[in-house]
């Protein structure tokens, strides 16, 4: 069920008047948003997406790696912490207090500014049963919500696009990358990638020339629209089965792969319009840091403020995976973390969208108690998650697992909180939508907006 | 099942389909001769490729290093500011010797006398994939490479008892750790899982003991290759997939191929590979049939597939999405141009989802439609004008890594590339060159081998009507047009 009405109104409304079908992406900018104020004052909930003003926006940023949570969330108070980690243990001076026990890593202060201001939650203890140490497949549990023994197809966000938004724009998820990340899967695909606006587009080499009056460009867009009375089909669940997608015959059956190059040429195409128009919208209206998670937030910043209609954006920040040398690394990691996503929430707040937003981290595993040889730490399992927004209910969730030796298990803290209950709450909480169609069956959400 | 393709049936389109799947394409001139040779002929050109002599030399790094432990060692001893410096030496190297693999591979598919060998050589990579992302090491990465190209069309369990036994696969799946008191599980289960059984098809007992059988079986890293550890090795008695004994890892494997299970599962994915779909239980009954009256041996198995009706019925030609290997070679191979500079071939492919040598984790690329998304079928878009122009500025923006540095290094050297466009006399004749209706079908014949639609052929012939001339830099726009659709993605 379409549980988002304004989404495909306004998809209907672009298609069926004339001045829609002309604002979308040939209009300039200024005329645009006349347009779009015009309509808002006329209360019409068409155009409330177009003006960005409206549905809530969930932004999954991944750390990839396995962030070491114990030294971002840091016990610095706790006996067995130090005793864990001799030469990586930080003491009370190097640690941003949240209380008496507990610190933030010195360098995420953009978080203990967020936490501060009642715009962070730090969920402690997240895992699942039998954690898996490999990144991949630890990665693609996170991604999938599957359990631990599990292989699922589709990612729980593709699930949720799925459940939740029939019919919706590609659009409906954006991923600032190359591939797909594996929460996206779905079995109707939904979403798109893109690395960035310049390069998200047919490049014609038409500049190599002088004159000709038709570009290539002209060319490429005919030879990448479909044939008539297939766009009516576009979103329906494709999957005829025993399809022939003949070339020659020109016979396109939905579910097969020439349809499925198709749908996607053609998402490509108007995404690619698209989203260089609305990145030119707005600017970003604070100062970011310098950096590729930075980059990708103020983006992400600018689709939001330019009005895509997206529910769900994806970004992400390497590196994690410090095996040796542990502290140099994280630390100018979570540094660009913190000052990223503070920048990010600041533009938000300009714009007047961060009441519409809110991010949640995550990474595949935390790390071994135990510090390694190397002044680094190996793969582990339970790690905190933050979630960040002006909606949220700051402060910290959860418990922090026991660190006493006798409670750990193969060297490892054991999770209290199942991060299938973060995304049931971020599902039921901010997506509004029942969480156990999408994560396969009931988890006690865990509500923190 | 699996009566042979008619004669009647043997045409252009039919022997381009073979020459596309068995292989990486073929030109019109190639397709025309495997058309004359007939369906038998053809097939066992590819085949029996051993008859073929292959002269190809190995990368000059592609032997044991004797001086890559001392090296080691010297790290281990050196205050930490040296040994971090020397570890980064290490591993740049490493990865300038992974990127001459990639082009070395390359090179062998687009232009080695064997497709077939290449092919299958592909196939094994995906099937058993590893990744240097963990093995680190060049040499490796080759000698499973070559143990792959070697036994690419040979015997099942001779091939999996080497697979196991190989340095690479004991470093990716921890058996290199494993241990008589501490067996390390991931081998044991990856190899019946991912490799040979599928899920769901052994309990977890079958995974502890397979462990246990093959514990033993370490890597030797001072002269990186497979050791035979008996005192590491747990010589008590194990039960797995129902058979009892002191079982040791050889036992193990040829336990599982005993298995009617483990025949279907290997031809079934054989059939997605070179097919493009899954095949029916009744068509996977009859692959499994002929694997093993044939003992397990694939060579026999191939040449049935690729004779048979089934692989030639409309659903399966030119349905499937290329990977981006197959896009690259093959495109390569039909504008019969060179392969650009390793460094780009590295970037084109990796920007397009596929990087060889490094698969994104045990279960390989997943391949068909994942390989599309809107950024990589734009990415593809304009990559063919690389490979069409020589506009190297195509790449503008395009990311080849995570690490911001290397990114901008690999950035500046295409900007300062200067590659050849195709040769447009070598592909089309000077009537083609002429006439813009023989061009189109020209380029038809050639990139397709099969019609655009009529809306596409009139959007074509209008961009041609528009230029001033039919001159070289019209047609290679119209090529790089062509390319730029959604059934170039597909063979």
């Amino acid at each position: 069920m379409n549980t988002d009405p304004s989404l495909k109104t306004r998809r209907e409304f672009l298609r069926t008047t004339m001045l829609g079908s002309a604002l979308s992406w040939t209009v300039p900018a200024f005329l645009a948003n006349t347009f779009s104020a015009l309509q808002a004052n006329a209360a019409d909930s068409a155009t409330q997406v177009a003006t960005g003003q409206d549905s809530t926006i969930l932004v999954i940023l991944q750390m990839a790696g396995g962030n070491d949570g114990l030294n971002t969330v840091v016990p610095f108070a706790n006996d067995h912490y130090h005793r864990a980690r001799p030469k990586l243990g930080l003491s009370a001076k190097e640690v941003l207090k949240l209380n008496d026990g507990l610190g933030l890593h010195e360098s995420l202060a953009g978080f203990k500014e967020l936490y501060d201001g009642g715009n962070l939650a730090v969920i402690q203890g997240i895992g699942y049963p039998n954690p898996n140490r490999s990144h991949f497949r630890s990665t693609e549990i996170w991604q999938t919500a599957s359990d631990s023994e599990r292989f699922e197809k589709y990612g729980w966000l593709g699930r949720y696009f799925d459940n939740a938004c029939p019919g919706a724009d590609p659009t409906v998820g954006v991923n600032i990358g190359r591939q797909m990340p594996q929460a996206f899967a779905a079995k109707t695909p939904k979403g798109i990638s893109l690395e960035n606006p310049e390069g998200y587009r047919f490049i014609s080499s038409d500049s190599n020339r002088q004159g000709g009056m038709s570009t290539s460009e002209e060319s490429y867009r005919k030879m990448n629209e479909r044939e008539e009375g297939m766009m009516a089909e576009a979103g329906s669940d494709g999957n005829s089965g025993g399809s022939i997608g003949s070339i020659s015959g020109g016979i396109v059956h939905s579910g097969s792969p020439l349809d499925f190059l198709e749908r996607t040429a053609l998402d490509a195409q108007v995404s690619s319009d698209k989203i260089r128009a609305i990145s030119k919208r707005v600017d970003n209206q604070a100062s970011y840091p310098q950096g590729q998670l930075a980059n990708s937030l103020k983006l992400v910043a600018r689709l939001i403020g330019g009005g895509l209609p997206t529910r769900v954006y994806y970004v992400s920040q390497g590196g994690y995976d410090t095996h040796t040398n542990q502290a140099n690394t994280q630390q100018r990691l979570l540094k660009e973390l913190g000052d990223s996503v503070k920048a990010f929430t600041d533009d938000l707040r300009v714009q007047g969208n961060l009441p519409r937003v809110l991010v949640m981290t995550f990474s595949e595993f935390g790390r071994r108690v135990a510090e390694n040889a190397n002044s680094g730490t190996d793969h582990g399992a339970a790690a905190p998650m933050f979630i960040v927004g002006s909606k949220v209910k700051a402060g910290l969730f959860g418990q922090y697992p026991s660190l006493a030796p006798t409670d750990l298990v193969n060297g490892d803290m054991k999770y209290n909180v199942d991060f299938r209950s973060v995304y049931a709450g971020i599902l039921e909480g901010w997506l509004k939508t029942s969480s156990a169609p999408v994560l396969g069956r009931q988890f006690p959400p865990l509500i923190c907006v | 099942m699996l009566k042979p393709i008619a004669k009647e049936n043997w045409n252009f389109t039919t022997a381009a389909h073979l020459l596309n799947r068995a292989g990486f394409g073929g030109t019109p001139a190639e397709i025309e001769h495997s058309v004359r040779l007939g369906p038998e002929r053809a097939v066992s050109q590819l085949v029996d490729y051993e008859k073929i002599p292959d002269h190809d030399s190995n990368p000059k790094w592609a032997k044991p290093d004797p001086t890559r432990a001392d090296r080691y060692m010297e790290a281990r001893k050196a205050d930490p500011e040296t040994r971090r410096k020397l570890q980064q030496e290490e591993q740049r190297k490493q990865r300038q010797r992974a990127v001459e693999l990639k082009f070395w591979w390359l090179e062998r598919m687009a232009k080695g006398p064997r497709p077939l060998q290449e092919k299958m050589t592909l196939f094994w990579h995906g099937h058993f994939a590893t990744s240097t992302e963990k093995v680190k090491d060049a040499y490796l990465m080759w000698l499973q490479n070559d143990l792959f190209r070697r036994q690419a069309t040979g015997n099942w369990l001779k091939l999996l008892i080497a697979v196991a036994k190989d340095p690479a696969m004991l470093v990716w799946l921890d058996q290199a750790q494993s241990r008589k008191e501490h067996p390390n599980e991931n081998f044991a289960r990856e190899v019946m899982e991912l490799f040979t059984l599928g899920e769901g098809r052994y309990t977890e007992k079958d995974v502890s003991e397979a462990a246990r059988a093959l514990t033993g079986w370490n890597y030797d890293r001072l002269n990186q290759e497979f050791a035979h550890r008996p005192r590491l090795h747990d010589a008590g008695e194990k039960t797995f997939l129902g058979r009892t004994g002191n079982l040791s890892g050889e036992d193990v494997l040829a336990q599982i191929v005993a298995q009617p299970q483990a025949a279907r599962f290997i031809t079934a994915k054989l059939w997605n590979f070179f097919a493009g779909e899954e095949p029916s239980d009744a068509l996977v009954t009859a692959l499994a049939d002929v694997f093993r009256r044939s003992d397990n041996n694939f060579k026999p198995l191939l040449t049935t597939m690729f004779l048979s009706q089934e692989f030639y019925v409309s659903s399966v030609i030119r349905n499937q999405v290329k990977s981006p290997v197959q896009w690259l070679v093959g495109s390569v191979r039909v504008l019969e141009r060179e392969l650009p500079p390793p460094i780009v071939c590295f970037g084109l492919t990796r920007n397009l989802g596929q990087d060889l040598f490094a698969p994104p984790n045990v279960k390989g690329w997943d391949g068909g439609m994942t390989w599309i998304t809107t950024n990589n079928l734009l990415a593809r878009y304009n990559e063919a004008a690389l490979l069409v122009q020589g506009d190297t500025s195509m790449m503008k923006g395009a990311s080849f890594g995570p690490k911001a540095k290397a990114n901008m290094q690999l950035q500046n050297r295409l900007q300062n590339l200067k590659l050849k466009p195709v040769a447009l006399t070598k592909i089309l004749t000077e009537e083609e060159r002429k006439d813009k209706v023989k061009l189109v079908s020209a380029l038809e014949k050639r990139l397709l081998q099969a019609k655009l639609t009529e809306k596409q052929e009139k959007a074509l012939h209008a961009y041609l009507d528009g230029q001033s001339s039919l001159d070289d830099i019209t047609i290679l726009n119209a090529i790089r047009l062509m390319m730029s659709t959604p059934e170039y993605q597909l063979t």
